[in-house]
């Protein structure tokens, strides 16, 4: 079945891009590892976290990234194009935290024969609030086609 | 007693400094991208279902716009591992990195069979004290990703931060350094 498609016309600025939360533990460090790769102890082994001088292990930028960019293609729909995405690590998702996504569309505009939808998008948890603020453009099909 | 470091002598051997273009082990596959779905819990069909992606307008599986993947299939992924750095190795007093943020500016999307490279270039490199570090390095970095066809598909800008351990720290300021 095919997934619901949002068109540029159809996009309100101020409405939210439905998120998700994700439970930060053990199991969620490992698919991390695995699902990006990123072998730097500073992800996974506290020891190493805590000689660095932080408090504990962190979720790494490709964990990260990989979020705020789902936040973006579940509600884009197939036809969508994301333009390009920014985002700081201000602060740490860590083991026990529930790590919430979110987005919420803040302009929309025509650029270079382009229907562009600007977004913010952000991870936050309960310790620490926002954690990973970011903006995104996204491209959207109109219902004329173009 | 160690040297002093010199961040003007730094900046001026390593901005605008580009490593020579590596080129990903393999072409960009199925189980990689399925695995970086599964940490995030995406279960969006173009990226994992082949006959689903092949009725949409990009005709087959593409990758999640995600410039650490594009990175992984252009870099990130041998076995035995080759180390490739994300950015170019800059000296500083510190080695514990941090990535503090990150833009990825897409151009295409990449399909599942793609062979991607990456170019990687120093943009600029700075001392700004964090607290746990007087000393620590900022370095700021911009990776352009190609496919087969040496088309651009994205291009990712980072800026690291290179930090001492407080116990570094600490032996340093013993030594009379900052």
């Amino acid at each position: 079945m095919k997934r619901p498609q949002r068109y540029w016309e159809d996009v309100q600025v101020g409405e939210e891009l439905p998120g998700f939360s994700l439970e930060i533990n053990l199991r969620r460090v490992i698919q991390q590892v695995s699902g990006t790769q990123d072998w730097y102890p500073l992800h996974f082994d506290p020891q190493f976290a805590r000689r660095a001088g932080h408090q504990d292990i962190f979720m790494n930028t490709g964990f990260l990234q990989a979020a705020l960019v789902r936040v973006i293609t579940d509600w884009m729909g197939d036809e969508g194009f994301l333009k390009k995405l920014y985002f700081e690590m201000r602060r740490q998702q860590r083991p026990g935290d529930v790590m919430t996504c979110k987005g919420r569309v803040v302009d929309k505009y025509v650029r270079d024969g382009q229907h562009l939808v600007e977004c913010e998008v952000w991870a936050e948890n309960e310790r620490e609030g926002v954690t990973t603020p970011g903006r995104a453009w996204v491209v959207l099909p109109t219902r004329e086609g173009t | 007693m160690a040297q002093k470091f010199d961040i003007e002598e730094v900046r001026k051997r390593f901005i605008g400094m580009e490593t020579p273009p590596a080129k990903g082990r393999y072409p960009v596959e199925h189980d990689p991208i399925r695995r970086h779905c599964q940490m995030v819990e995406d279960t969006n069909p173009l990226f994992l279902d082949p006959e689903y992606a092949r009725r949409t307008r990009w005709g087959g599986v593409i990758c999640p716009p995600s410039g650490w993947l594009a990175l992984y299939f252009a870099s990130l992924g041998p076995w035995p591992p080759a180390f490739e750095p994300l950015v170019p190795v800059v000296p500083a007093p510190g080695k514990r990195i941090i990535n503090l943020s990150q833009e990825v500016e897409w151009f295409d999307v990449i399909r599942v069979g793609d062979h991607l490279s990456v170019r990687r270039r120093i943009v600029d490199v700075y001392q700004k004290p964090i607290g746990i570090d007087p000393e620590a390095v900022w370095v700021v970095s911009e990776l352009v990703v190609t496919n087969q066809r040496d088309e651009v598909v994205c291009i990712i800008r980072n800026t690291h931060l290179f930090h001492r351990t407080p116990e570094e720290v600490a032996a340093a300021q013993q030594e009379g350094q900052p």
